[in-house]
């Protein structure tokens, strides 16, 4: 159907989303996309995201109060401390395309969101995913699953966009996702 | 006559291929298109994949840029 309408290089995925072993999302094409409207300027998507990342730290330190084992406290420990460099990273990526000189604190009273990354709150991953608190392969599983998904969103909501500097925002917060994907697949594999 | 549509097959590699290929490359260059059905995507899909049913490719095609790989499940 793509050939001969300019489409060159066609693949076709062999087997399918059956044959398909890595991380996947789930919800249809809207899900949490009221988050994200389309409309929204840079400053107000950057906000948004940032609220994400900021919700995910907020839920594992509240985990490590949680957790009975050392091993798996420090392990909420670095998921959230990841979630930090996240927020950091979009934080000085809003002072960079807004050229604003806002204070991290008070850009951190701008956070509204009862969300986390992907737009599921925590309550909707747990009942989704029902991992083992004790287990640290269960608890990483989770946190890959939640960046798969927030990578989704990411990917939909600069599909929608119809401000352009916001669609380059979000396609570089989605490749982000991405590459945290990566080390979270490396932290899973260091717990063989 | 469209000589072109009969001499560029799609090509098919697997899944697992797929994945590499995709780690080895930014999302912005490839698309990755989900044929299937609404109701499928929403209960597992590629992370970052764009739902286009099959029956609404055709109609459909503006949406893809024809200069990127693309990567059809």
């Amino acid at each position: 159907m793509l050939a001969g309408k300019g489409f060159d290089n066609i693949i076709n995925v062999a087997g399918g989303i059956k044959a398909w072993d890595g991380q996947v999302a789930v919800g249809a094409e809207d899900l949490g996309l009221e988050l994200f409207t389309g409309k929204e300027s840079i400053d107000e998507t950057l906000v948004v995201a940032y609220s994400l990342e900021a919700g995910l730290r907020d839920f594992y330190l509240s985990m490590i109060e949680k957790g009975t084992a050392e091993d798996i406290r420090h392990l909420f420990e670095k998921l959230s401390e990841i979630e930090l460099k996240h927020q950091d990273r979009i934080f000085d990526m809003y002072l960079q395309v807004t050229g604003k000189k806002t204070a991290r604190e008070a850009f951190d009273k701008e956070i509204v969101i009862q969300a986390v990354e992907g737009g599921l709150t925590t309550d909707e991953y747990i009942n989704m995913f029902q991992p083992d608190w004790n287990s640290a392969v269960d608890i990483i599983s989770l946190a890959m699953s939640i960046e798969a998904q927030a990578l989704d969103l990411y990917t939909r909501a600069a599909d929608r966009s119809t401000e352009p500097h916001s669609v380059d925002a979000l396609k570089q917060i989605a490749a982000e996702e991405r590459m945290h994907l990566e080390q979270l697949g490396k932290l899973m594999d260091a717990q063989a | 006559m469209r000589w072109k549509q009969f001499f560029t097959p799609a090509k098919s590699i697997h899944a697992t291929e797929a994945k590499k290929l995709m780690s080895e490359k930014s999302q912005d260059e490839f698309n990755l298109i989900d044929v299937r059905q609404p109701g499928e995507y929403e209960a597992r899909h590629i992370p970052g994949a764009k739902l286009i049913p099959i029956a609404e490719l055709d109609k459909r095609l503006d949406e893809i840029d024809p200069s990127k790989p693309t990567l059809l499940y």
